[in-house]
């Protein structure tokens, strides 16, 4: 079932000369999680600004091309209402805070004002996001005087609260350590099992291999690659361009070069312990 | 999971203290009237008995030493300087003394003297209706008042960017400090050191504010359903309007009295 659709879709921001998007055709379809990787100023969070209605609401510029979401053009969609469909979890921890709430349990409610929802179920919606995301021992903390991997969470957990069908985040785990990075995926993955379409840029590609149905590999704004993770990750060509592939392809790819490959590209590190493990079966069973 | 804090906004969070608890818009009414009987009573001892009435409603409130922290530190530098301007250039037939090219008359000392307590006392309801108010609950009250959401995020926001405009200075001095630039020492050092950081600070406060915009509106900020409230304000009771009633009725008892 189609939920964003990109059809031949081109972006200059306002007084830059070069595309930030190029060419662009792509449909996401819904309750598919997509993980997007590439370098820097590859287009990743040009196409989130774009998938979320930024673009062409927020940051002016040239648009060509349709972007479709759940069927309508972007441009004909009101900017408020996308706000109630589409949730956005961005970059930067320091901005994402309102600022004007005393406390975190506040803070994550304000989308919940904003959506008019009823007391009782608003205090019920912030107590489950508080559970999942593991920050109850900050809800009586002052927003503004959180490190920054706290803030990104308070800013995850203010837009899981708001229940958005379709979610885009760019790079949610830029200041989390390991075990709250591993976290936050397990969250994306559930929120996935509840049918919501996910759209994350994330750079730890270990995880996208794991966790995503589809990865898009971005580069100089357009999309380079795309497929299963599967797809992607066994294509040699990746290395070559310098793009990063999961520690366990890369394993792959490297025994394949040796002429002694695995029995498939593993593209997780489940995938190559198992791939070690009967290796080393074969191994002691021979003597 | 501090279930008891979060319940607390199920009902009105209130402090326990009478003064504390009034609707913000009652302790709006009570400064705004202590202030004009300040203006309209044109003398000194009266905008001074009124700079102490301001300790005692501190007190009465549990926030002295906030309010007198905050209070005593602009009242001296606000009432010293308008006190100074005025004795110095207000001209007058009783000199007292000269020096250099001023001759400090009693008429310029008395203006000086009604003026500067004018003002801090003017002030001073200023700093007690923020120190007794929680910025939240007056735009809240505004915003029941029928007044937009946004004028009262507007507000609210710009009070915080002050204090994140003062951080991220600190951050870039700091930074420059780290880098070897002398950022301390004498007024001169100082102002040379802080001349530079000001285009860094100007445009990462634009910035922040282009991203704080998207925060917002990824918060369905300009949703179009009508927003609710987490924190609620407890129901004015009768004793808060008949006492915000016979406030206003003093005032135009005063006004009668002192101009009829």
């Amino acid at each position: 079932m189609k939920g964003i659709e990109l059809k031949n879709v081109s972006y200059q921001y306002p007084l830059s000369e070069a595309f930030a998007l190029k060419n662009i055709h792509y449909t996401f379809e819904k309750g598919k999680f997509y993980g997007i990787i590439g370098p820097n100023s590859a287009g990743k969070t040009t196409l989130c600004n774009l998938v979320r209605g930024l673009i062409p609401h927020f940051y002016e510029g040239e648009l060509s091309g349709d972007v479709l979401i759940e069927g309508k053009d972007v441009r004909e969609w009101d900017g408020s209402l996308l706000s109630t469909k589409i949730g956005y979890i961005f970059q930067n921890p320091f901005t994402q805070i309102s600022g004007v709430k005393d406390t975190v349990l506040e803070e994550i409610a304000l989308g919940l004002e904003n959506l008019g929802i009823d007391k009782e179920e608003m205090i019920e919606r912030v107590i489950n996001v508080v559970k999942l995301l593991k920050i109850e021992d900050l809800i009586k903390k002052n927003p503004n005087n959180l490190s920054g991997g706290q803030r990104q969470r308070v800013a995850f957990a203010s837009i899981i609260a708001m229940d958005n069908d379709i979610l885009v985040i760019d790079e949610p785990t830029s200041q989390l350590d390991p075990e709250s990075t591993a976290d936050i995926f397990e969250i994306i993955n559930m929120l996935k099992s509840q049918g919501k379409t996910i759209l994350l840029v994330e750079h730890k590609v270990d995880l996208i291999a794991e966790y995503s149905d589809e990865v898009l590999v971005m580069e100089n704004g357009h999309i380079a690659y795309s497929g299963t993770p599967s797809d992607v990750f066994s294509n040699i060509e990746l290395i070559d361009r310098g793009v990063a592939i999961p520690q366990a392809a890369l394993l792959s790819h490297d025994l394949q070069r040796q002429n002694k490959p695995f029995d498939f590209i593993t593209i997780t590190n489940e995938q190559a312990k198992q791939q070690i493990m009967k290796r080393m079966s074969c191994v002691n069973g021979s003597y | 999971m501090d279930y008891e804090f979060i319940y607390s906004f199920k009902k009105p969070q209130l402090t326990g203290n009478w003064f504390l608890d009034l609707n913000p818009l009652t302790k709006l009414n009570i400064v705004i009237v202590i202030a004009i009987i300040s203006i309209l009573s044109l003398s000194w001892q009266v905008s001074a008995s009124i700079i102490a009435f301001y300790f005692l409603l501190a007190a009465l409130a549990g926030c002295l030493k906030r309010f007198s922290k905050m209070y005593i530190k602009l009242g001296l530098l606000i009432g010293s300087l308008l006190f100074i301007m005025r004795a110095m250039f207000i001209p007058g037939d009783h000199p007292l003394f000269t020096f250099w090219l001023f001759t400090i008359t009693q008429e310029g000392i008395d203006k000086g003297i009604w003026f500067s307590t004018l003002v801090v006392s003017i002030c001073g309801a200023i700093v007690l209706f923020s120190t007794i108010t929680r910025a939240k609950d007056f735009m809240y009250a505004l915003e029941n008042l029928g007044a937009p959401h946004s004028t009262s995020y507007i507000i609210l926001a710009s009070f915080q960017s002050i204090i994140d405009l003062g951080d991220r200075a600190k951050l870039i001095m700091d930074s420059q400090k780290a880098r070897g630039i002398e950022t301390e020492g004498n007024l001169l050092q100082r102002i040379k050191a802080f001349i530079p950081v000001m285009g860094p600070l100007v445009l990462g406060a634009i910035t922040s504010t282009e991203e704080k915009a998207i925060a917002m509106e990824a918060r369905a900020f300009s949703a179009p359903e009508k927003n609710t409230h987490l924190s609620e304000l407890r129901k004015v009771p009768l004793w808060e309007k008949l006492f915000v009633l016979l406030v206003n009725i003093s005032l135009i008892l005063f006004i009668i009295w002192r101009f009829i």
